[in-house]
């Protein structure tokens, strides 16, 4: 039986709101917010007072293929654009550019605010194993409209149990942001929103973590690759 | 965080009309702290993203069923969002087994200096009114938002029988909105 009296109503439907009740309470509120605009307004209610607990965590960045399988499912894909990526793959410049970013992101790393001068179009980071120099694993691309692209360079081998996370790190005071799992040998592209604004020097990294992802806001586990945003120019 | 600028209820109109630009403004704003929120309540990114997929198609699918008359359009979204998540968690029958001492935390409405402005203001209403009753009374509260337990898990993860939870909880409630509408 569902209580008449309004407030024992109203904390019966935070219970439900919450997720509290066993299933034949729950399907009883359910039906009651169904017809009763009154029961309806209540649990919005409650559930608008309950966003101020979500906002006390901080937001994830979805994994990029999230998006397009909403649209997927729903049938409301439309073609991605890849045109601007071709073209800039076909650039023999930016071949170039990418060999060079190899020996910029240490200049990069010691003087970061060397690059601060530069008509920022795009950026180029050169993913490497922590420590060495010469062995790029993944490069990534920042189109000068935002959107990034993650390129494997080589096949990792990753157990079964583990995944592949990928991260960038814009204040040390802040912590690192998660952009995602990635697959392993398989590139990814990333779209602005979700990068947001790119600085020179800014710091990527690739870490390996438990199956499904770190299981907080910080990686967990080793890092893979690991390398520091230097201006491109692709104009 | 909350973005006071974005208007919800007007977007989730535009889904109901079929707009797809307006769906995809809906999940540039709103996806990362949907996907916070299922992440601490499932405890592993690959199964939150499921949850927030199948929230959004259920948001679009059923965005002609919101009404701005019945409350707020991203309390709306958060309520399927929390559906579907309590689901998942139902269905595999096991919930997360990590610290909780973060909620209290999350819930603490100690004084910030950045927070002084905001004091006045809705935003921190519900966190106001929550360190304002009693840690027994708000402790299985905050559980099951942040990890989605029922009575019986709350009453087993904090060794107290069944009945003393249900009624802590209540009471705790009804605290709450005493407070939150006196």
């Amino acid at each position: 039986m569902i209580a008449q009296q309004p407030a024992e109503r109203r904390a019966l439907i935070g219970e439900y709101v919450l997720g509290l009740l066993d299933d034949e309470q729950a399907a009883e509120v359910r039906a009651l917010i169904e017809q009763d605009e009154e029961a309806a307004r209540m649990a919005l209610d409650w559930e608008r007072h309950l966003l101020e607990l979500t906002d006390q965590l901080p937001a994830q960045a979805p994994s990029a293929q999230l998006w397009p399988r909403i649209q997927a499912s729903l049938g409301i894909a439309r073609t991605p654009d890849h045109s601007a990526w071709g073209q800039w793959w076909n650039n023999l410049l930016t071949w170039r550019l990418t060999s060079a970013a190899l020996a910029m992101a240490l200049v990069a790393a010691l003087a970061p605010g060397l690059w601060q001068g530069e008509t920022a179009t795009g950026y180029t980071v050169v993913l490497q194993p922590p420590g060495e120099t010469a062995q790029p694993g993944w490069v990534v691309h920042i189109a000068g409209d935002g959107a990034l692209r993650l390129e494997p360079l080589m096949q990792d081998e990753i157990p079964a149990d583990r995944s592949v996370q990928f991260w960038t790190l814009v204040d040390p005071a802040i912590g690192p942001r998660s952009l995602g799992l990635i697959e392993p040998g398989k590139p990814t592209v990333i779209s602005a929103e979700q990068i947001g604004e790119v600085q020179p020097g800014q710091l990527f990294e690739l870490t390996l973590e438990p199956a499904g992802g770190s299981p907080s806001s910080r990686p967990t586990g080793k890092v893979l690759y690991i390398g520091r945003a230097v201006v491109a120019s692709v104009n | 965080m909350a973005d006071t600028t974005f208007d919800y209820e007007t977007t989730l109109e535009a889904c109901a009309r079929r707009d797809e630009r307006a769906f995809q403004a809906l999940y540039n704003q709103e996806a990362g702290q949907m996907l916070g929120l299922a992440i601490t309540l499932l405890g592993r990114r690959d199964q939150a993203e499921d949850c927030v997929h199948d929230a959004f198609v259920l948001i679009w699918r059923n965005a002609a069923r919101f009404q701005r008359t019945l409350g707020s359009g991203r309390a709306w979204i958060h309520s399927i969002l929390r559906y579907r998540a309590l689901n998942q968690l139902r269905s595999r029958g096991r919930t997360v087994e990590l610290d909780d001492d973060f909620i209290e935390r999350a819930a603490d409405d100690s004084l910030q200096a950045a927070d002084l402005l905001e004091q006045q203001s809705e935003q921190r209403q519900l966190r106001r009114c929550l360190q304002g009753i009693e840690r027994n009374r708000r402790h299985p509260i905050l559980l099951a938002f942040y990890r989605g337990l029922t009575h019986d898990q709350i009453a087993a993860r904090l060794a107290t029988p069944l009945g003393t939870i249900k009624g802590r909880i209540r009471a705790g409630l009804r605290a709450l909105q005493e407070c939150l509408h006196p």
